[in-house]
């Protein structure tokens, strides 16, 4: 390893699950070792770090004078100021998700917002949005690259590392997503397409066929999924015989639902409108 | 003299909390596990459509999601009054295994290993200041070593879900009535090779490693007891292939005793939460958060059988069965986990060995107008509750009692410390400007904080509100 010629990578894990990384150690090709060695310096990550409490606090705003690449999975938590997402205590202060971002995120070359709830707010701003939760882009005053997702997909986040390391910042939509990811639908590319065409509709889950009249999402939801697959490309949602649910899509989860439409199937049906 | 020590953040766990301790004479007297992050999943599941709240709840964490649509999908089968067949059961199972597999490994390697193996230190992210790394060099690499290899086999387990699932984290196919996707001879014999592979990395590599951190940290079987009171909701359990795990039961006072599920309870006199009750059954209740509470100091509430403290998990499902009494304590509890995961692959390879393929019993639901289900099952961190209610054929009430609520729980109301807190208790501190034992006392339960404080909700102005139905 030549620590001398990569850059660094902070990731911060705020109001969410945590799903995002652990989808990250699920890449290959490149896999985590080879982004490790061979791409950045990772600095800091909570589930991974090896130091704790005060050395893992140094660790992180140790970059402030450095440069960083920042990474955030999880929403930004504002209620209480913060104080519903306290991510340790450094030099006597307690550090709330929000003050690190603030810290932290204008400080970094280049601001990554990693799945749905640091891009849009996402499951972790679902209504009432009891933390009272943002996303990043709401309280930095800065360019963020966004990937929406749940999760983000290991493939999504390491080609824009990549495209970052290699060609510089990808090409970016109006709402900050990369459009070599979030250009195309899931409906345009979808293997199930031909079903739609001919209008052979799935009646419930578990059908072979188009599941648009279950609510499926595909229509609305720019993002590689029918092409890219996931988990070792062995599956994805359409073809575990399941509605795409949006959640790549901003507005997810709130304006994606219901993510099964059983109900509304069936009033459709008698309304005459399908 | 006594001594405060705070560690936050615990890294290496999901989800944030802090520990603080009071030493003295180098050993612990007092403990608290302060769980901090709160999201409110709630009152956000009140309202929705009851079949969102599989997709929905298993986002409570990404660790262990699948246990969350496992158990979402479990209350409503009871609201709904589906019982899926015993087919639909074992893919769906299945899938569940996969997900104990995945974070099993990735517990063990990535999140304690760091803990007892020295981690190449040209690695940033590695870097730290544990003095207590005891093994030999060529022991340490080898294990270091297995620490990346094993993310192959733990991104396998996930592999094997998604044959199923569609993805991981965050699966499709495990909802009410069992499963979306049907088996099929290339997608069993995939994960049967898969599964294959996987049986010799854990016998061959990693129950070694384990044996191997064991030998050399002996003394770690002689902290972190706790009460030593053990508590399963049972799983893997059938009527045609019989017990492949356990059935619910619980152990205290030196006998297993049958699980009573009415005499679950949650307290929060020691949580940011306010209520009429300070203790209530799942259905009764969903209090507000309230981070102004004079003495309270977690946002994990304490979750009680009969009033006792319990522990859940690897350890306590490997003593119920009867597979692992060696003792309960830091070191018992990673032994039994790692040991676990043999047992899981055993498990899993009974069920594809009896899954026909190209059943599907997916139904188009009706949702009734009104009704209520809870939905208990033993998951990768131990007992996990989904307790709900349909109102107007919506999301009425939602209440979730999760593995690490049991694990981390704050105080009772009686002031008896949760389990973790009473085993960091009587921990020898060696040194206490770096207290290395507190951590790996703690990360022994598998700590998962997302899942323990994303529960409750609500805000001064609605506590007048009435939250139940």
């Amino acid at each position: 390893m030549d620590d001398n010629n990569k850059k660094n990578l902070v990731w911060m894990e705020l109001t969410g699950c945590s799903g995002n990384i652990i989808s990250l150690l699920n890449a290959y090709e490149p896999d985590f070792q080879y982004m490790l060695d061979q791409m950045i310096n990772l600095i800091y990550d909570h589930s991974l770090l090896a130091s704790e409490g005060e050395m893992a606090m140094d660790k992180l705003f140790g970059m402030l004078d450095q440069e960083y690449i920042l990474a955030i999975e999880g929403a930004i938590s504002t209620k209480n100021n913060g104080l519903y997402n306290v991510i340790g205590t450094w030099r006597g202060e307690t550090i709330t998700g929000l003050k690190a971002v603030q810290l932290l995120g204008e400080k970094a070359t280049q601001v990554i917002a990693v799945g749905a709830c640091a891009s849009h707010g996402g499951v972790s701003a679902g209504a009432p949005n009891p933390s009272e939760s943002v996303p990043v882009s709401t309280v930095l005053n800065r360019k963020v690259i966004k990937l929406p997702g749940c999760p983000c997909h290991p493939e999504w986040f390491l080609s824009t590392l990549a495209h970052l390391l290699l060609y510089g910042e990808p090409e970016l939509d109006e709402e900050g997503r990369p459009v070599f990811l979030y250009g195309v639908t899931i409906h345009q590319r979808c293997e199930r397409r031909s079903y739609f065409d001919s209008g052979v509709f799935a009646e419930k889950l578990g059908e072979p066929t188009c599941m648009f009249k279950l609510g499926c999402r595909g229509p609305v939801t720019p993002i590689d999924c029918p092409i890219r697959k996931w988990n070792d490309a062995v599956n994805w949602p359409v073809q575990s015989n399941t509605p795409c649910i949006g959640c790549a899509q901003f507005g997810f989860p709130d304006k994606m639902e219901p993510f099964v439409k059983y109900i509304q199937n069936k009033n459709q049906q008698a309304g005459g409108t399908v | 003299m006594s001594e405060k020590i705070t560690i936050n953040p615990v890294t290496r766990i999901s989800g944030f909390l802090e520990i603080e301790v009071t030493v003295e004479n180098h050993k612990v007297i007092d403990a608290k596990t302060k769980g901090r992050l709160f999201r409110g999943f709630e009152l956000m599941l009140k309202g929705r459509d009851p079949l969102d709240a599989i997709y929905y709840s298993e986002r409570i964490c990404g660790i262990c999601s699948t246990a969350h649509s496992l158990a979402s999908s479990l209350a409503l089968e009871k609201a709904l009054n589906i019982i899926p067949t015993e087919q639909e059961q074992y893919l769906r199972d299945f899938m569940h295994g996969c997900e104990f597999i995945q974070n099993h490994i990735r517990h063990f390697y990535q999140f304690t290993v760091p803990d007892y193996i020295k981690m190449p230190q040209s690695y940033p992210l590695y870097q730290n200041r544990n003095y207590d790394y005891r093994l030999p060099k060529a022991k340490n690499d080898l294990i270091q070593k297995h620490y990346f290899e094993s993310l192959e086999v733990s991104r396998h387990a996930h592999q094997m879900l998604a044959e199923f699932g569609g993805k991981a984290p965050h699966n499709h196919g495990v909802f009410v009535g069992g499963t979306t996707m049907q088996a099929s001879a290339d997608k069993v014999i995939s994960v049967k090779s898969i599964l294959f592979d996987m049986k010799k990395f854990i016998d061959e590599i990693m129950i070694p490693d384990a044996g191997t951190i064991a030998q050399y940290y002996g003394d770690y079987y002689d902290n972190g007891q706790g009460y030593g009171n053990l508590l399963s909701y049972g799983c893997f359990d059938y009527k045609d292939l019989g017990t492949l795990y356990l059935k619910p039961q619980i152990y205290i006072d030196g006998s297993i005793r049958e699980l009573h599920t009415d005499r679950i309870t949650e307290e929060i006199d020691y949580s940011w939460y306010t209520d009429q009750m300070d203790s209530y059954h799942p259905m009764e209740t969903i209090p507000v958060d309230d981070q102004n509470k004079t003495g309270a100091y977690s946002w994990i509430k304490s979750s009680r059988l009969e009033n006792r403290p319990f522990e859940c998990g690897p350890l306590a499902r490997q003593w119920l069965s009867g597979e692992y009494r060696n003792g309960i304590s830091t070191m018992d509890r990673t032994v039994a986990r790692v040991l676990e995961v043999k047992k899981i692959t055993e498990i899993l390879s009974t069920l594809l060995d009896n899954i026909v393929p190209g059943v599907n019993t997916q139904l188009e639901y009706e949702i009734p107008v009104s009704a209520a289900g809870a939905g208990l099952t033993d998951t990768t961190r131990g007992a996990l509750g989904h307790w709900l209610k349909i109102d107007q054929s919506l999301l009425s009430f939602y209440q979730i009692i999760t593995p690490s609520v049991w694990n981390l729980s704050s105080h009772g109301n009686d002031g008896f410390p949760g389990t973790a807190e009473k085993a960091l208790i009587g921990t020898e501190i060696e040194n206490e400007d770096n207290p290395v034992e507190l951590g790996r006392v703690i990360r022994s339960f598998d700590p998962c904080v997302s899942c323990a404080t994303h529960v409750i909700y609500g805000n001064k102005k609605s506590k007048t509100i009435q939250v139940v139905p």
